[in-house]
């Protein structure tokens, strides 16, 4: 008894202490963020004081820079992450479906390859990607989704059809009988039942589109539309020197959304990715 | 509330082999048929073949065999989720060959429950009236009455997880008596629980269905539960109808060696004996007992004119007496039930069971090795063919 409850004690302190190397970086990034340039470079790890101490004149710079308005920024990263991360788990859960279920030669060829995607780098496939997209007219926000779809896909399907295909048979031959179509069988009994698995891929994705840089960077029209990390980027750019300051006040925000989304959905979170590993 | 006709209904599994998809038909698998006696065609694997049956309205019919012999595919034409190879299905006049699932007016429960898991018990039995778009007081008046009717009001609100296996079968026949269909389905519904609920949820069957007037077809392989729920009894094996009947008819008068066997417990004693006739006289021989056949019998066989022959007899061991004359046997082993004494026995090398009712006995202690002789009516045996199997009198 007595061990055991040592034991724990020693998972906690190494948990708290693996913890604290992780939040560490974000922790230097609030701290610097209200510190001036000439102190983040001379002394990066030192707390703000009196005279490193800007407030929040880091944030109200980062935010009016350039001439490109940050809440624009913050527009398009918010529009492309909701509707890429819904795309993508409307479309491969319907897909999933029918993979799982049909199951037929063509299926299967269209599952092996989703599942095959998932192991090519995006660097191999970014030129081409982005010449294609240009071609394609997916070059702005508003279409950039399909492309997220396409790369999202592998990961969707490959988990969806792992969770469909321990969904007994028979509950929707039930729903058969009950009276449902196949669309409404889809909507009314498969898709709550997926629910688990659509929040641990709706996480992964969520998280994966909107920190994102390489692909909006490649594909995006860089003077007219811009995400956030597109933006902290180009505050880097434009000058030769780095704003130090306002990039720190800039990341620290980009986080945030991901911090609050995180804290609001924090208990589906934990069981949907406890349930995806046991059936994915 | 409703007839159904099984016309020559058929089901072949091509053998591309095709199995279940739920909503989209025709998946290609590669995997081994589950049992081999199945006749296998140019076309395929033949599970159900030549399925006549005429249910009346009201009747509860039960389909009983041995495990792949074709029960839920019949079950699942009838219900429509699997395709009919040929033959025609007619409910209440029409014909059903072609008709979805949901325009059937069927219900269905299911061995392992199937219900929505994402929904409450309430949810789960209104589904397919809200689907049908009822008025919501409507639908609760429904589920409230049925919910009543299987006693699991106080469940309403809670989630199938939440449930034991025998509530959660409640709730599968709660869904689908709320929708008061014209033919109720049940694959196996009691497989799933332990004896004691088993037995407690046949009552409740029995109760279920002198209150809702509905057409019923049931599913088992336990020969008890068609026994004591069946109207009329349907026994298959390997795709092919055996007998319909009565319990009692089927009990009393199997028409081949497999029904014989597979209705009643301890299963019917079989011996190789001989027919003879004697002008308008049966006797059948075995060992040197022989025993002439009731006058019933007897007619049915000259109305047939059968001739002497070697034989398969069958009597069941209740109806077998120990006496000092007859055929001699020797015990391996005795099995206390209380009222009643299993004796199995050895008769020239072949087993057989012998129940002794305590009353009759002086003493209950037999050992192995003890010599005993019984014999048995000229009323209960039953001669089988041994070329076809078949019941000799039918
Ligand atoms: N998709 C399929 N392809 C080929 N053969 C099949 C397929 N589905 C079922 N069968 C065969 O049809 C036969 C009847 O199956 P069915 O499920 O009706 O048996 P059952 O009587 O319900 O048995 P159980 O008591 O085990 O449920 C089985 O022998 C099985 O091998
Ligand atoms: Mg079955």
């Amino acid at each position: 008894m007595k061990r055991e409850v040592q034991r724990k004690r020693m998972l906690s302190v190494a948990f708290a202490l693996i913890s604290i190397f992780y939040l560490f970086p974000v922790f230097v990034v609030l701290m610097n963020s209200f510190k001036s340039n000439g102190s983040i470079n001379t002394e990066t790890f030192a707390l703000p004081n009196e005279s490193s101490f800007m407030g929040l004149q880091n944030y109200i710079k980062g935010m009016t820079f350039g001439n490109y308005p940050f809440f624009k920024s913050v527009f398009f990263s918010f529009f492309i992450t909701v509707v890429s991360s819904a795309l993508i788990l409307l479309c491969c859960s319907m897909a999933a479906w029918y993979i799982a279920r049909v199951g037929d030669k063509a299926c299967n060829t269209v599952y092996y390859l989703c599942v095959f995607s998932m192991v090519v780098p995006f660097q191999m496939v970014m030129f081409t990607l982005s010449r294609t997209a240009d071609k394609l007219a997916l070059d702005t926000p508003w279409t950039i989704p399909v492309v997220y779809l396409g790369f999202g896909a592998g990961l969707a399907i490959f988990m969806f059809v792992g969770f469909v295909k321990s969904i007994p048979l028979e509950i929707e031959e039930a729903a058969a009988i009950d009276g449902c179509g196949p669309i409404r069988t889809f909507f009314m009994v498969v898709l709550p039942m997926l629910k688990p698995t659509l929040i641990s891929v709706g996480v992964l994705e969520i998280m994966w589109v909107w920190n994102d840089y390489l692909l909006p960077y490649l594909v995006l029209d860089r003077n007219q539309y811009m995400t956030i990390p597109i933006h902290i980027q180009y505050l880097k750019g434009s000058y030769g020197t780095v704003d130090m300051g306002a990039t720190m006040a800039l990341i620290l925000l980009s986080i945030v959304p991901v911090i609050i989304f995180y804290l609001i959905c924090q208990k589906h979170i934990i069981k949907g990715v406890a349930a995806g590993a046991v059936k994915g | 509330m409703a007839e159904v006709i099984l016309r020559d209904i058929k089901k072949v599994y091509p053998h591309s082999e095709t199995k279940r998809t739920g909503l989209f038909k025709k998946k290609k698998v590669t995997e081994q048929h589950r049992v081999s006696h199945l006749k296998i065609t140019e076309e395929g694997v033949v599970a159900v073949d030549n399925f006549n049956l005429e249910i009346k309205d009201q009747e509860f019919i039960v389909l009983v065999g041995p495990s792949g012999c074709g029960k839920s595919t019949t079950l699942r034409m009838i219900a429509g989720l699997e395709d009919i190879s040929g033959g025609e299905l007619i409910i209440d006049g029409n014909v059903m060959n072609d008709v979805p699932p949901k325009e059937r007016d069927i219900a269905m429960v299911f061995q392992n429950y199937a219900l929505y898991p994402h929904m409450t018990v309430r949810e789960n039995m209104a589904f397919s009236l809200k689907i049908k778009g009822l008025p919501k007081e409507e639908i609760e008046k429904k589920v409230e009455e049925a919910a009543e009717i299987l006693d699991i009001t106080q469940y309403l609100d809670r989630k199938p997880k939440a449930l034991s296996g025998g509530q959660r079968q409640r709730v599968a026949i709660g869904r689908a008596i709320v929708r008061n269909p014209k033919v109720f389905l049940m694959d196996e519904p009691l497989s799933n629980l332990d004896a004691k609920l088993r037995n407690q949820m046949r009552a409740e069957i029995i109760k279920l269905r002198s209150r809702i007037n509905t057409t019923f077809i049931y599913v088992t392989h336990d020969q008890t539960e068609a026994m004591t729920l069946g109207d009329r009894i349907v026994i298959m094996k390997d795709g092919e109808v055996q007998q319909i009947g009565t319990p009692q008819e089927v009990f009393d008068h199997p028409a081949n060696l497999f029904v014989a066997g597979f209705i009643g417990m301890p299963q019917m004693n079989m011996f190789d004996a001989e027919l003879v006739r004697d002008g308008d006289k049966y006797c059948v021989k075995l060992e040197d007992f022989t025993v002439e056949l009731s006058k019933e019998k007897t007619e049915r066989m000259l109305a047939k004119d059968v001739q002497s022959q070697p034989v398969t007899l069958g009597v069941r061991p209740e109806h077998v007496e120990l006496a000092k004359k007859g055929v001699d046997a020797t015990v391996d082993v005795s099995e206390m039930m209380g009222s009643e004494v299993h004796l199995h026995v050895n008769v020239e090398g072949k087993d057989a069971i012998i129940i002794v009712p305590t009353l009759d006995l002086e003493s209950s202690d037999f050992k192995m090795g003890d010599k005993v002789t019984f014999n048995f009516g000229g009323n209960v045996a039953h001669i089988f063919s041994r070329e076809d199997e078949k019941n000799l009198e039918w």
